[in-house]
């Protein structure tokens, strides 16, 4: 009982928060709308095509990055290779790169007159492409961890009783591993379905999502009525996913205990082969427009931008603004997921800044605090909502498989709640804290709130510079914003390490 | 001695926090150099924040959602397809400022700048495949120039908008449809940014289409921003009959703001000699003002000798339906 009252009052904080930054303006919105709105917009077969193609990719999306993820993410549990700890930073960069420069990227490699010679124009697996570039590093992270976590002694037992490697992995090491991979699929079917970046930019129109078509009609056309609609079918059925997955992932979760498998160095013929192919997958659609993007900054020869004025002024803002997203969402994220132990509806709600519609986000906004749209506030809370996810589901996941034991024998030897906590139960999570710490530095470094929200000239990133300097025609202009692509590649990655280095070590030992 | 000194740090520090804001509400495309807006503050003792509002739909959009409390005072990149919305909308001040009057007007506001929306071509590519240019609207959909345009959707761009309306005032409605139809067939491509068509569909950077639909003024962008010095811009005009709209830009004050009296004066500022010369290599538009001299870059862009521009009214009535006529015509 006691411990109910608790979780309630440590979930007041993340609640209001969600509420009052994502909720609530949304209702606002969708309130605005309501007197105009016509439910047969949805018998309009262009809409229908619209909410069928929007679910229909992210569907697609889910299942080619399960399918990469899988034997990607069991290999780099298992083994141990030169440069391992490296390439999980890597990996999260396609999360940092603004959509337009990946879409230069992507588009210089399979575009007209690319590299690879072929054209993917104006066909869906442009989008489709982006997609999995985008959300790959969400599952394969994911995967990495839930693999990783697999007790040595499960794995001995049953190859002891005699199962093949393929029978322990189907039925030991598969099965473990599925919240983990669960979880991720769910965030990206989410981000596919309410995508908006990536689908505006390479989706062209037939492709384009309903997040996009809600756009035009807010941004563009004020047609408030309509927007609502759409919004409330899009946002229905993303929050029906994320209950289920709620309860899915409620059951599924279970304690894992005993010391995780170890890493081995790849020896066999069949490993390297297996890397070998690994490898290949991550190059094709993770490493290759990475690549294009640094390419095109070493090639564009305009370092001095980084000693212009507005740069160091994008810099400080893109460093203060990290810091305050992940001071923010550590407060919030950390009380959410304690919470959310208890209670199936607040896990769901972790779900809900990738359920809700961004652009009804933020035009909501304006019209519940418009004193307050263009202040330091709302952005910093925008940056929040959007990095808040990561941070408390990954580590619900994490603290569902924590064993009641370690903190009952805690409590039993006479540590209190709190000292339980610190000495026991974070340094067991902080792995996976610190991986969503990353990907909310990510999103913060990212472009989002570039063009949704209020904005101030002094307010400035990276990311805003560098969709600035494409805003002009002129060569310098493309150079500038190459370069400041690969210098952001850079800077993240460097905040990466800094964010994870503590477990930097332990992923090194085999 | 001390105490007096005291005092009259204490009067300078209240006088700080206490200096008047002027709420500027812009489009993302606003840049004017530093030093002009530091001036202002400087002459009128008030301090200047600039909010950004996405592009200038977006901006319009905003202010007509926020019109009970205003979240600016002055509203600057109006442009002659918004204002009749925002007058509809009654998000203008019906008293705007009285300044010179000049050539390019914006009824219930106060014209800045101006420009004009046009094709640009890739010289390099015409030279090096040998091929003639289009003439007309209608050579665009002859087999010849197949697969040639990018443009910009008119639904998320005013850019975009622009062509679509110069193409109508210049063919009549119907029959400007029926030529979007015939340029879809051709291969015209559809992007949603200016930045994207430019950017990743322009021959000129990486892209399939030697023709973009832009300004009158990148080719001088072009020669400006180029990484060596140039004697001839890489890209030029493509002025053919229906493909020339010219788009002015203003400023005004908005119904509900606080500042009426600093407004005014930032609007004058706005048409001040500085920075009508500035404007002109800062946001690539024509300055409004008279006597202002053009940069000398702009030699590298030819100006429209004419243009085709529907009045203010009828964009007002028509454009929602224009719009989504040209969705359903070219994009379905």
């Amino acid at each position: 009982m006691t411990r109910r009252l608790v979780s309630l009052a440590i979930g007041v904080l993340p609640v209001a928060f969600l509420c009052f930054s994502a909720l609530f303006p949304v209702l606002a919105l969708l309130q605005a709308g309501w007197s105009t709105a016509v439910a047969g917009l949805l018998s309009d077969p262009a809409i229908q095509w619209r909410l069928f193609w929007s679910a229909a990719q992210a569907l697609l999306t889910c299942m080619v990055v399960l399918l990469l993820g899988i034997p990607v993410g069991w290999f780099m549990a298992r083994h141990e290779f030169a440069g391992r700890s490296m390439l999980l930073r890597v990996m999260m960069l396609p999360f940092v790169l603004p959509t337009l420069v990946a879409g230069m990227g992507i588009l210089a490699l399979f575009g007209s007159g690319g590299l690879a010679g072929s054209t993917l124009e104006e066909t869906p697996w442009l989008l489709l492409y982006g997609n999995v570039f985008y959300n790959l590093p969400l599952v394969l992270r994911a995967g990495i961890e839930g693999f990783g976590r697999v007790p040595e002694t499960s794995l001995m037992a049953a190859r002891t009783l005699g199962a093949s490697r393929f029978a322990a992995f189907w039925r030991i090491e598969w099965p473990l591993a599925r919240p983990w991979f669960l979880a991720a699929l769910c965030m990206v079917f989410l981000y596919c379905f309410s995508g908006f970046g990536l689908a505006l930019l390479l989706g062209g129109y037939r492709y384009a999502t309903v997040e996009v078509e809600i756009y035009r009609m807010v941004a563009y056309e004020l047609n408030l009525g309509d927007a609502s609609v759409l919004a409330m079918a899009a946002m229905g059925g993303a929050l029906l996913v994320a209950l289920v997955h709620g309860r899915l992932e409620k059951s599924g979760a279970r304690p894992i205990s005993g010391k995780p498998a170890p890493r081995v160095p790849v020896r066999s013929l069949a490993g390297r082969l297996m890397g070998v192919g690994v490898m290949l997958i991550l190059m094709v659609f993770l490493l290759a427009p990475l690549l294009a993007v640094l390419w095109r900054a070493v090639a564009s020869d305009a370092w001095s931008v980084w000693l212009e004025e507005d740069t160091r002024l994008a810099l400080f803002n893109t460093f203060r603004f990290t810091l305050f997203t992940l001071t923010g969402v550590l407060l919030i994220g950390v009380c959410h997921a304690l919470a959310a132990r208890h209670t199936v509806l607040l896990r769901g709600f972790a779900l809900l800044p990738v359920v809700i519609s961004p652009v009804c986000v933020a035009f909501g906004l304006l019209l519940l605090y418009p004193s307050l749209s263009a202040s330091l506030v709302v952005l910093v809370s925008g940056y929040v909502l959007l990095a808040y996810p990561f941070v408390a589901r990954g580590l619900s996941a994490s603290l569902d498989s924590l064993p009641a034991q370690l903190p009952n024998a805690s409590r039993s030897l006479g540590a209190g709640p709190l000292a339980t906590f610190y000495r026991v139960v974070l340094p067991l999570v902080a792995p996976s804290l610190r991986r969503g710490l990353a990907f909310a530095a990510a999103t913060a470094v990212g472009e989002f709130a570039v063009t949704l929200f209020l904005s101030r000239p002094e307010w400035l990133t990276l990311s805003t510079l560098i969709y600035q300097r494409l805003g002009r025609a002129g060569q310098s202009n493309i150079a500038a914003a190459s370069c400041l692509s690969g210098g952001l590649l850079l800077a993240a990655l460097l905040a990466f390490i800094l964010i994870e280095w503590p477990d930097h070590g332990k992923e090194n030992r085999a | 001695m001390l105490q007096r000194r005291l005092l009259a740090a204490l009067l300078l520090a209240l006088g700080t926090v206490q200096a008047a804001e002027l709420r500027v509400i812009t489009h993302s495309s606003f840049e004017l150099p530093k030093e002009l807006i530091a001036g202002f503050e400087r002459q009128t003792g008030a301090h200047v924040s600039v909010i950004k509002a996405g592009d200038a739909g977006e901006m319009v959009n905003k202010l007509i959602l926020t019109r009970a409390n205003p979240v600016a005072d002055v509203v600057y990149g109006i442009d002659n397809t918004l204002i009749g919305k925002a007058r509809a909308a009654d998000i203008l001040d019906t008293r705007q400022p009285g300044l010179p009057a000049v050539k390019e007007v914006l009824p219930g506001a106060v014209s800045i700048d101006y420009g004009y929306v046009t094709l640009n071509y890739d010289k390099a590519w015409f030279a090096s495949h040998k091929k003639a240019l289009p003439k007309t609207l209608d050579d665009l959909t002859r087999p010849e120039w197949r697969g040639l345009l990018v443009v910009e959707n008119p639904a998320t761009s005013s850019t975009g908008l622009g062509f679509l309306l110069s193409t109508i005032e210049q063919l009549g409605e119907d029959p400007a449809f029926a030529f979007w139809g015939r340029l879809k067939s051709n291969g015209l491509k559809v992007v949603k940014s200016w930045s994207e068509a430019y950017n990743t569909e322009f021959t000129r950077n990486g892209g399939s289409r030697p023709i973009v639909l832009s300004y009158a003024t990148s080719p001088a962008a072009e020669v400006f921003y180029s990484k060596t010095k140039q004697s001839d811009s890489p890209t030029g005009n493509l002025l053919l009959p229906g493909a020339v709209f010219r788009q002015v830009e203003g400023a005004a004050l908005l119904k509900g703001g606080k500042q009426r009296e600093l407004g005014e004066r930032f609007i004058a500022f706005l048409r001040s000699v500085p920075v009508q010369q500035a404007l002109q290599t800062s946001m690539w538009m024509y300055p409004v003002s008279d006597g202002v001299a053009l940069h000398p870059v702009y030699r590298f862009a030819q100006t429209p000798r004419a243009h085709q521009s529907p009045s203010d009214e009828r964009i007002r009535q028509q454009v929602p339906g224009w719009i989504s006529r040209w969705t359903r015509t070219v994009l379905r």
